[in-house]
Parts: C-alpha cells; structure tokens; sequence
C-alpha cells in the first residue's frame, strides 16, 4: 500500500488558485454590497478637538459616516492586552488618541471610489501632544515588566556571573533590530452580511474561532450566531492571527447601515491596523572556556510596546533552551512608545534567535574555534528545563548542510576571497523554534458513492493544510488522495484552533487521522455485517484498506471497494476525531548556511547561496514543507538586508508606509536555495511524528547572512538590516 | 480619489487646447504616477487628458539628432537594439527603473514629469512645502535617508526619481514642448528647477504645456557611456545613488565628459566640476579621486543621508574608470 | 449614482474610440484596433464626471459596463465585471498582485482607468486557458509549487506568460531581473523561477 504522508502531492487547491478561481475575503460575490474605508488618525498622541462628517456625509453615495460621536458602544472592552485580541484599544469610543492610525471613522458609500473620496472629506481637528517614538531615543525610559506581561521572560540559571567571571573568553556586545511589518500581499479584508440576528464573515484570518468569539463579545451576541468563512486566505504571517478592530467595526457598522459591508485596507492602512514587529536593542554577554564551552551568558532585549498595551513580542527563546549553557539570565525592558500594538511576526523568536546566533560568531572568532565546533562544543539534547531527553537531530543538521553548502573548505580569516569587485563570505547560524501543540476537531464523511469528505474549521494560510488533510485521511482510510476531498475555512465545520505558531499541520493532522481511522472501522464493521459482502463475517482485525478497497490482508484479492460498502449501505458513514495537542510543547531545529557577496565599491549585499538543514521530525509532504522552509528563509534575507520601517519621530508617522519604501525581498534577491530536512520521526511530539514547521525555518538565516557578511569584509555590522551605508568602509 | 472628467486628446493641438482650458487639467500617459497621486491627495485635477491617442511615438535616427517621442514606452527605448548599442547609458538607466509592468506603461513624458518620491511629499496628511508651500520641510529633520545632499534648500530636500532623466542629462538631451504659443526646445538643464525658495515650482513646462519628445545629439552615439544604479534591493527600488556618463575619448585620455548624478539632489545633477576634473587627462586613480572629490563638493549632507557622500565618491570614480576602459 | 458633487447631472455616455456616442449606441471595436486609429483633429468630448458606458474587450468578450472616468481597470475587473481572479495587493504598482496582459503585454491594472482601455484586448486570469484545459504556465505553476497562498500567484502568472511573450530569457539570473515586479510575500520565488524555467524551455 503506497502511503500518501511524506510524498511530495501537488496541492490539492492548487488548480483555484492558478486559475483565480480561490475566492478570498474580498472576492465573494454578495448582493448589496457596500463598501467601507476607514479614516485614520494622522497624529500620534492627543485628543480629537472636532471631527467634521458633514461634507462626507453629502458626497454622492455615501450611506453613513461612523466616528465615536455616532457609533453605538461596544458591549467589551479588554482590561490591557488580552489575547486574542490584536489590541485593547477600542477605536471610535472616545475622543483619545494614542497612536498615529488609530481608527477614527468609517464611512460607508455605494461604490469603492465614493466611499474612498468621501473618506478624504472627513475633517478631523486635533489637540497635538508631542508623541513618544524611537527606542533609541527613549532608553531612558526602560523598565523591566513583571513577567505577567504577556512575552516578558525574566529568567535565571545557575549563576551567570560568576560563569562569566570564570570565563576565559569572553565577548559582549550590543545589536539592535528594526520594526518589521508583516505585510501578506493580501490586505486585511472583513466582509460583514447580517440576516436578522445572524452574522455571517467573510474574513482574512488565521482563526476564524478567534473570530468568531471576539467578535460576539465586542457585539454582545451569542457566538453561535457569528459564522466566520475564510476558504482562502491571502497570506498572514502573524498579523492575521489576531482580531483586530477593524474588523468588529464592519460588523457593527454593517447593522447599522442594514446592507452588507466590505472593508479592505488600504496598504497603508496595513502598518498601522494590525500589528507590527517592535525595534529592539539587546545587550549579549558570552563566556566561555578555551575549549568552547559557554560558562556564562546573559541576554538583555529592549524593546518598544504600545503604551496602551503592554506586551512583550521580541520573545527571549533560543539561550536558554537550545546551547548547554550552566548558568544564564535572559532579561526583558519595555519602553512604551506611541505606536500601534506590537505583535508577533514570523517567527515570533527571529530578532533574539539572531543576535544570539550573531553573538556566538563573534566568540567563535574570538576563541578561534570553527562556528559548528562552538555549537557542538554545547551540544544538548535535553530540555534545559526538565533535563528530560528529546528526539533532537540537531547534529545532523550541522553535518548534512556543512556538507552539501561544502563549509569544510572555508577558509576562516575575513576578507580572504574576492571575485572583481565582490568580497565573498559565507556564515551560518542555529535554527530554532519553540513548538506548541493546539486543539482540533476533524471529521470524515463518506458518502454513497466512496468519496471521503474530510471537515475540520480550520484555515490553510497557504501552508498546505489543504494538501495535508487530504494526504492523512486518505492514508488513515486506505484511499487514493483524489478520493478525498478536504473542506476548511468555515466556523460550521469541526472547531480547531488558529493557525499560527507552525501547530497547525501536526495538529490538525492527527485530529483528521483519528476521524479517518474511525470512519474506516465503520466501514469494515458494515461490510463485515453485510452478507452481501466479501468480505462477510471477517475478524475487523483481519481487513485491510488501500486504494479505495476494503480487503483480507490474508488474501488480498477478496474484498470490495469503499463505494461497494457505501452503495449497498444506502447512507453515508460518519466518524469524528479529536485531538489536544495543547500540552504537547518542544523545539524545531535547524542550521543554516549562506554566502554573501558585498560589493568594495557600493556596499551593496547580494546573498548568492542558501542552505538550510532542518529537523521538523516527520516531513508530511516534502512539496508543501519545502516551500515552507524556503519562504522562511528569504524571510531572513529580507529581515537581514532590507526591510526596516520607518517612523518620523515628531510627528510619530510610519513614513515607508508603502510597498516601494519598506522593501520586502523581490525574486532578484533570492537565489536558488537547497532545504535539507532530517526528517525522522519525532514520537515525543506527535502521534504522527511530525513538529511544528512553519516558524523554525524562519530562523537562523538572519545571522548566517550577517556572519557571512562579516566573514566577507572583517565589519562587523551589529544592526539589522545591513544596509549598504553601512558597510561603506574605508576604501581601497 | 475625486471624481473628474475625462477626454482623450488625439492630436498634439486639441490635446493643448483641452488642457489649456481647465487649470486644473492633467494629461495622462502610462498613468503610472498620475493615478498614483490622485489616489493619494497629491493632485485633484477637474479633468483628465489621456494623451495615449496623441501621434507622438517611436524613434527617429536623424542625422544631427536622435528623437524619442513622449509617447513611447520606457520598455520600447530601454529594448531598441540600436539605443542599446550607441546609447547604452539610457538603455540601462530604463532598464534599471521600476518593474517591466510599469516599463511596458510608462512614456517617457511621464518618466520625465514624474513627482518626488520624498515619503514626507507623498503623504498628503504631511507639511511639505512642494506640496503646500509654507507648510514645512519634516525631512530636514526627520528621516532623511533618502535625501538630497546636493542643490537642496532650507525649504527643501526632495530628490528626483527618475533614472532616465539622470542617463539624459548626460546626453545633454532637449525636451521638446508644444503649448499653446507652438513649439518650443528646453535642454533637459534648464527643465528642472531647483527648490531655492520655491519648491513647488518644479519645471520649465508652462501650463498646458505638453512635452511632445526629447531630442539627444547624434553625436554621442559615438561617446562611450554607462550607468550604475545602487539601491537596497537588487531590483525595484528607486535609486540610492546613480551615476550616468557618457566619455568621448582620445585614446587614453577623456576628450568630454558628460556626468550626471541621481538620488542625490532635487533635480538630475550635471556634476560640472567632476567633468572638468576629466577633461584632458587620463583617467588615472588621482583623476578619479579628483572627479570623486569634484562631484561632492558642498554636498549638505543630513541626519541620515551622510553616506551618500562617499557613495556617490565611489560609485563615481567606479563608473569612469569602467566607461573609460581601465576596467 | 445620479448626480456628482457638484451636482450636475451626469449623463450616461458610451465611449469608444475616442469618440463620444449616444447611449445606448454601443459599438464595440473592432478587433485589434487601437484607439489612435480613429485620430481626428476636432476637439474630443469630455466624458464624465459621472458614469460612461465603456466596453472592455475581457479575454475575448466583450463586456459593456458603465463606471465613473476614475475607475481603474483593476476595479473594473473586480468590481463591476467580478472578475476577481485579479487581485489588488497595493493599488500603487508596487506588487504587481493585478497584473494582466492588455494587448499581449503585461501591465498593472491598478495603473491605468478602465475608461483608457476601451478598444484594447484585455487577459486576466481567468482568460489565459480554455475552460478545462490549464496553460502550460498554470500547470507548471501547480508543478513546481510556485505558490503557497497563492494571492500573487494570478499577478506572477499572467506576468510570466507577458515575460516569454517579451522574448525567451537567457539565464535563471534574467528571469530573476524580470520577474522582480512581482512580489511574492510567501516567498515562493524559486519555484517561480523553476515553473518558468519548465515552460521557456519547453518541459511543459
Ligand atoms: C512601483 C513603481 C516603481 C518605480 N520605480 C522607478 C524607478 O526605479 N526609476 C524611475 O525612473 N522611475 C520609477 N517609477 C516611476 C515611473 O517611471 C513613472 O511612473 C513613469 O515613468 C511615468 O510615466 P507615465 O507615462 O506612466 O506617466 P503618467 O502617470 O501618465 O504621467 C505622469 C505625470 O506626467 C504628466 N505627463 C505625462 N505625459 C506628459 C506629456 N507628454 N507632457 C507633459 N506632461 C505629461 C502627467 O500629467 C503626470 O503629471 C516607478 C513607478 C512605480 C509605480
Ligand atoms: S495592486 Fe497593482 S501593483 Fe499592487
Ligand atoms: S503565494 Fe502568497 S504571496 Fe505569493
């Protein structure tokens, strides 16, 4: 029996969506429909003095202007930052204004160029207050939050300094990131349609649950009667994975103006309405013996949170969980800054992860030891925590990229290869990602005709989730994949939790596994009943499934198909699976490696190879996985060279708010890439073996850039990205 | 975006005589950067006159000049086998300019009249004085990486985007302009205005003026010539710093030099100095570090924009010695 | 909608050509025709503010819609033809998300009004195969899992056909280099380069 798991199937949505045919929040046809657009604040701190609708109100078309004068009150409003809340701030209540963006009106109108022009009719008057922005400039003004501020880690091993002190190498230094914005090529979009009590979403998320029940709160409505349907969704990489005003706003304002609403952000729109990665300073303290190992480490991370949330998304993960380090502390500062809320953004753990990685080169240097000699040098494969022992294949990681990037013939001194007018470098650095397992529902139908119909409420963010339900179900049925066909996307079918945190695979996976293998237990019991059956009177154990059949395993040639079963059967067979991951927790590793040339005459940094070795345990489908581990990577390249948001800081305006200022990799920067996985099952995470993966290959390859780059011209660039003018060094 | 009227102009006459109507008319072409600032607050005009029916396409290899028609595409200059060959400073400065999309739309009346892409102008909630003079410059003092370094003002610090119209100046080309009075020539120097006191007077084009081609000297489709565009990204991306150049040699030693700069200063910048720094010598490294030196002198640099002082240096002394064949 | 801000009331116009004909006198434009064929030396008709009656030849069909001067053909498309395949990502030319072919060229549709394109031969997604069949591009795309959330992925596809149209590129590093207007946030680009690759040179 050829299984489907772990063979590389092309996605099953893959047709939709080459030929336009996958319908995303925005594109569902609705009759009546009108449309929103939402009027921001354009200041950062301050109060509105007046807010003039009047000429909007009398622009052709317009159905309604909504603002805090006139829009009814919300039944909640979280008490701080309150997951799954993108934010606590509730717009349009008050006349407060805390951030620049900050959601002041929405106007309704016929047509999207009416409702866009009436909206730049809105005449807003503001009492200014000088905001708070920078964390650079504002350092002065860190403090270090208790650790019920969700994110803060304040965490001690052993005795830090003294290993520090008993050091015989040691390095300190100070990096800083920049904000980073997520931006999904797909806009946020909520798509509102009341029928009398019930509310039915069309929404661009990652958890229509959270949806769903954040949504009914803000309304005060049972959440059964909110539907929310996201068949496809555009991209989210954490800013869809939360619920955002925006879209509650649609939703009361669609009752009121008693037609159904569409809002689309404005790209614009997108950096100020839906979270943001947090600038962060971090001070890095390694010591070592001579021999490598790390005695002593501290990591201290600054960063910025929104002053009316209080939240910590430069999450401290890596020190402490990957390196065998004795005695360590990780620190956590907040300065609180006049921006929209910080959220977490692939890979939530990327901007720590890096300078760790970065930090180590360094003593690597320093010790004059190998990078991969360091790393082993700390090898563990225990959970810091427990002390437990884990299925970790991080060894292999660093064997099989060193060999296939060929890492062996490197010659360590910097500056030491040129090609014209290129310095040619290459790094690497550690992978990893704290893995958590979720909740999941999942049932498979088969109807009379021996099609499996595969359900659960979950969403496919373009990971695959499609893809890999039809595989699982078909493998835990003994059918062919194109028997199978998955549905997702919609608040109706079996609950399951967001996608996010790379759970979702594993997660769902094994909820669907468990309805396959129980629907494929009906079907033998019915079979085995039915005198008209071969397989009639057979012990269950004795069947066997594959292809479509139902057989003996003893003598294969006897038995029928799944449609024979079903058919005389007269009724479909249901079966439901259930899977609670919630408790299962672990770490996905990985090594990457890259090569760089920075040009003497520019500066300018053009990565011009890529590997990454990545243990995810079990790999579903190499096809889907791979794409992943790829995105995840020029994900780095981006974060590394170029994308950086800019704020003015008196006027607290994000400036790059466009995709032509903040510079997302384009297909010129990329080269090709090589992704190894491990892949061997990982038990201790999953019944189907299989960890989280969607965030760990989004690691790593940040400092493995910036290593190679220090590697290329002996500067050691210690802020992100690396930007030509920074490596405008003294000319030759 | 406000509503307006629309015509479509299908002669170079009727297309003056609509614009020149309505003060607040606004021709379009490609509508790559037209739509752009409607959309974006940056222009509200009453009518729109869309210029894409106006004869004024294609090129014409005469013998004292090469002329390109407003009309024509980025895409179809940037692809001309012959401009490649004989002119390759304009080749590769358009193919160096946003995507092929916006190449395929894009005319070359447009590139030229394209507006700053200073964040501060491009953000109608924002002071600018070339948007509303009076209002301010924010990006004297506030995030200025992308900045002039040259030829700015107190009143402001906007850089010109356009790669063509750097890779022109160093043709010394000639914009050709029909208004209501008739025909008229500007050499592309005289077109663009330096912010001085008044930033939002940009160009020489007078009102309903439409820019009907360029004209570049057939001579200097025997000069040498290149461009070099440096940006964060590898492709897409307005420029950082470009340089264009364009070198009649006498063997080893530069006879005229044409230099001209972006993403430097509000308008493309003729580097005057750097030329005469060339003229006459051989392109020696201390010919170079002097023409380097002479492209950056009183160079204002600001808060963020410091390293295009030594950018420019180097990518300068870069260009010369490629085009001048010591690399 | 009836009136304009200014409350003049605008007329239900039918433009064509570049010239203005009556409502209701629809003519569609002959195939392949561009509008400067109908050149005259009289000065046009303004059009607008208000709707104008245009006809858009969309993947072989002509479509007659009434839309204000300022739509774009991107709305357009999605808007009043429902046309969704076409996807806005920007509205600023910055991602090439809407990109279409207008006469065989690829071009972003967020960048020009639906009004400017009557007469010209528009390809969006849904047009670029038969009905059943897919283009060698879309099959090569599915192949090479040139996509993940896929919402560039009808921008990168009719890009990359417009691409090979434009001549066959000579190197991965070109594909690269022209393929760059098209943002691709899930990153799938090299696969973008491999499905492309398949198609120039004949795998598929
Ligand atoms: C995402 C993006 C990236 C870009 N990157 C670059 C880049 O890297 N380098 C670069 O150089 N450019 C770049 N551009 C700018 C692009 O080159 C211009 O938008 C384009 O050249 C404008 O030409 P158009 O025909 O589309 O102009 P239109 O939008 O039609 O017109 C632009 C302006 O010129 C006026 N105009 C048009 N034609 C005439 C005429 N014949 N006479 C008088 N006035 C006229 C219009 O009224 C309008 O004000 C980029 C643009 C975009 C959208
Ligand atoms: S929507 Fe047109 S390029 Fe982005
Ligand atoms: S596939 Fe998601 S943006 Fe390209």
């Amino acid at each position: 029996m050829t299984q489907s798991v772990g063979r590389p199937l092309n996605r099953v949505d893959g047709r939709d969506k080459v030929t336009g045919t996958a319908r995303y929040a925005a594109d569902q046809p609705v009759a009546g429909l009108t449309h929103a657009v939402l009027v921001q604040s354009t200041i950062a701190s301050g109060r509105i003095k007046a807010i003039d609708t009047r000429a909007a109100r009398s622009a052709p078309g317009v159905l309604g202007v909504y603002t805090h004068e006139n829009l009814p009150r919300f039944a909640y409003r979280p008490d701080g930052y309150t997951f799954p809340y993108g934010q606590s701030l509730v717009p349009m209540q008050d006349d407060t204004i805390r951030y620049g963006g900050q959601h002041l009106a929405m106007v309704v109108a016929g047509t999207p160029e009416q409702a866009r022009h009436a909206a730049a009719l809105v005449e807003v008057d503001y009492d200014v207050e000088p905001p708070i922005i920078g964390l650079r400039a504002n350092l002065d003004r860190a403090y270090a939050p208790p650790t019920t501020v969700p994110g803060v880690i304040q965490l001690e091993r052993g005795d830090p300094g003294d290993g520090l002190d008993r050091a015989e190498v040691r390095i300190e230094a100070e990096y800083s990131t920049s904000i980073n914005h997520h931006n999904p090529i797909e806009p946020s979009a909520t798509l509102a349609v009341w029928e009398g009590e019930d509310l039915t979403l069309y929404e661009s998320t990652q958890s229509m649950s959270f949806t769903q029940e954040v949504v009914a709160r803000m309304l005060g409505m049972p959440r059964e009667r909110v539907r929310v349907v996201v068949p496809y969704l555009g991209g989210g990489f954490g800013c869809k994975g939360f619920v955002w005003p925006h879209t509650y706003l649609t939703a009361a304002v669609a009752r009121v103006v008693g037609r159904p609403v569409k809002l689309v952000l404005t790209r614009a729109q997108m950096y100020t309405s839906c979270g943001h990665r947090p600038e962060s300073v971090q001070r890095v303290r390694l010591g070592a013996s001579k021999d490598g190992r790390l005695t002593g480490l501290t990591h201290h991370v600054i960063s910025h949170t929104a002053s009316h949330d209080l939240v910590n998304f430069t999450v401290i993960a890596s020190p402490q969980a990957v390196y065998a380090c004795p005695n360590l502390r990780v620190s956590t500062e907040l300065v609180e800054v006049n921006l929209g809320t910080t959220i977490a953004t692939r890979p939530p753990s990327g901007p720590t992860n890096e300078v760790l990685e970065m930090a180590l080169d360094e003593l690597s240097l320093e010790l004059g030891v190998d990078p991969i000699a360091l790393r082993l040098a700390n090898y563990t494969d225990r959970d810091p925590a427990t002390g437990a022992r884990q299925t970790r294949y991080l060894r292999e990681c660093y064997e099989l990229g060193a060999e296939r990037f060929g890492w062996r013939r490197r010659k360590p001194e910097p500056g030491s290869t040129r090609a014209g007018e290129m310095l040619v470098g290459t790094g690497m650095a550690g992978s990893f990602h704290n893995w958590h397992g979720m909740t999941a529902q999942a049932s498979v139908e088969i109807d009379t005709n021996g099609r499996a119909f595969v359900r659960s409420g979950t969403q496919d963010i373009g990971t695959g989730t499609y893809t890999i339900m039809t595989q699982i179900a078909a493998d835990a049925l003994g059918m062919r994949p194109s028997s199978v066909r998955p549905r997702l996307g919609d608040t109706r079918l079996p609950p399951a939790a967001s996608s996010s945190g790379s759970a979702t695979a594993v997660t769902v996976g094994t909820a669907v596994r468990e309805a396959g293998r129980a629907a494929r237990e009906k079907v033998i019991g019915i079979a085995i009943a039915d005198p008209r059956s071969p397989l009639h009177g057979a012990a269950s154990a004795a069947v066997e499934t594959a292809d479509d059949r139902l057989f003996l395993k003893a003598r294969p040639r006897r038995g029928e198909t799944y449609r024979d079963v079903l058919a005389r059967h007269g009724s479909p067979v249901e079966a439901q699976g259930n899977a609670d991951l919630a408790n299962q927790a672990g770490g996905s590793y990985g090594a990457v490696f890259a090569e760089v040339h920075v040009s003497t005459v520019t500066g300018e940094v053009r990565v011009t190879r890529l590997v990454g070795a990545v243990d995810v345990g079990r790999v579903l489908n190499p096809k889907t996985a791979r794409s992943q581990a790829i995105g995840g990577m020029i994900w780095g390249i981006g974060m590394a060279l170029t994308e950086h948001t800019l704020v003015d800081r008196r006027l607290g305006r994000i400036v790059t708010a466009n995709l032509a200022g903040y510079l997302i990799p384009v297909e010129a920067d990329v080269p090709d890439i090589d992704v190894i996985f491990v892949d061997k099952p990982a038990p201790d995470a999953s019944a189907l073996g299989a960890r989280g993966m969607g965030e760990v290959t989004g690691t790593g390859t940040v400092a493995a850039i910036a290593n190679a780059v220090h590697h290329a011209t002996g500067r050691r660039v210690r802020q992100l990205p690396i930007t030509p003018d920074l490596l405008l060094g003294p000319r030759e | 975006m406000k509503a307006f009227r629309y015509a479509r102009a299908t002669s170079q006459a009727n297309a003056v005589t609509l614009a020149s109507a309505d003060p607040t008319a606004v021709y379009i072409a490609g509508g790559t950067e037209t739509l752009n600032l409607i959309r974006d607050g940056l222009l509200a005009p009453d009518l729109l006159v869309d210029v894409n029916a106006v004869p004024a396409d294609g090129i014409a290899w005469g013998r004292d000049v090469v002329r390109i028609g407003a009309l024509t595409s980025m895409a179809a200059v940037a692809g001309d086998a012959r401009i490649r060959t004989r002119l390759p400073v304009l080749s590769e400065a358009l193919s160096a300019s946003a995507s092929a999309q916006v190449r395929n739309m894009a005319s070359v009346g447009g590139n030229l009249m394209q507006r700053t892409r200073c964040w501060y102008y491009r953000d109608a909630a924002l002071p600018c004085n070339t948007r509303i003079p009076g209002s301010g410059c924010p990006a004297i003092e506030g995030e200025n990486r992308w900045h002039a370094i040259l030829g700015g003002s107190e009143h402001c610090i906007k850089v010109h985007p356009s790669d063509m119209a750097v890779a022109l100046t160093a043709l010394d080309a000639t914009i050709l302009i029909r208004d209501a009075q008739g025909e008229r020539r500007v050499p592309i120097g005289d077109f663009y205005r330096l912010p001085g006191s008044t930033p939002h007077v940009e160009t020489a084009l007078p009102r309903g003026g439409l820019i009907v081609g360029v004209e570049i000297p057939s001579g200097l489709t025997r000069s040498r010539s290149g461009y070099r565009k440096v940006r964060d990204r590898a492709s897409f991306e307005f420029a950082l710093v470009s340089v264009a150049v364009s070198l009649d040699m006498d063997g080893d030693a530069v006879r005229e030099a044409r230099i001209a700069l972006g993403g430097v200063a509000p308008r493309p910048w003729r580097a005057v100095e750097a030329e005469e720094a060339v003229r006459g010598r051989r392109l020696d490294p201390d010919v170079l570090e002097a023409a380097a030196e002479a492209a950056v002198r009183g160079a204002v640099p600001r808060e963020h924009n410091g390293f295009k002082v030594e950018l420019v240096r180097r990518t300068l002394a870069d260009v010369l010695a490629r085009i001048g064949g010591k690399r | 909608m009836d009136g304009d801000a200014d409350g003049q009331v605008s007329r239900r116009q039918v433009i064509v050509a570049g010239t203005v004909l009556a409502a209701g006198a629809t003519v569609a434009p002959a195939a392949g025709q561009r509008p400067a064929a109908a050149a005259t030396h009289a000065v046009p008709e303004v059009v607008g503010p208000g709707e104008v009656e245009v006809s858009l030849r969309v993947n072989g069909t002509i479509r007659e819609t009434a839309v204000e001067p300022r739509v774009t053909l991107l709305d357009a498309l999605r808007d009043r033809l429902r046309l969704t395949g076409t996807k806005k990502g920007c509205d600023h030319g910055e991602c090439g998300a809407c990109t279409v072919l207008i006469d065989g060229r690829r071009a972003k549709s967020c960048l020009t009004l639906a009004i400017m394109q009557t007469g010209a031969a528009i390809t969006t997604i849904e047009g670029l195969a038969g009905s059943e069949r897919l283009h060698p591009m879309q099959a090569a795309f599915i192949e090479r899992d040139a996509f993940q959330c896929g919402f560039c992925t009808p921008g990168q596809i009719m890009s990359a056909v417009g691409m090979l149209a434009e001549g066959r590129p000579r190197s991965r590093a070109e594909i690269r280099d022209r393929m760059s207007g098209n943002l691709c946030r899930c990153s799938a680009y090299p696969n973008i380069v491999d499905a492309i690759s398949d198609v120039a040179e004949g795998r598929r």
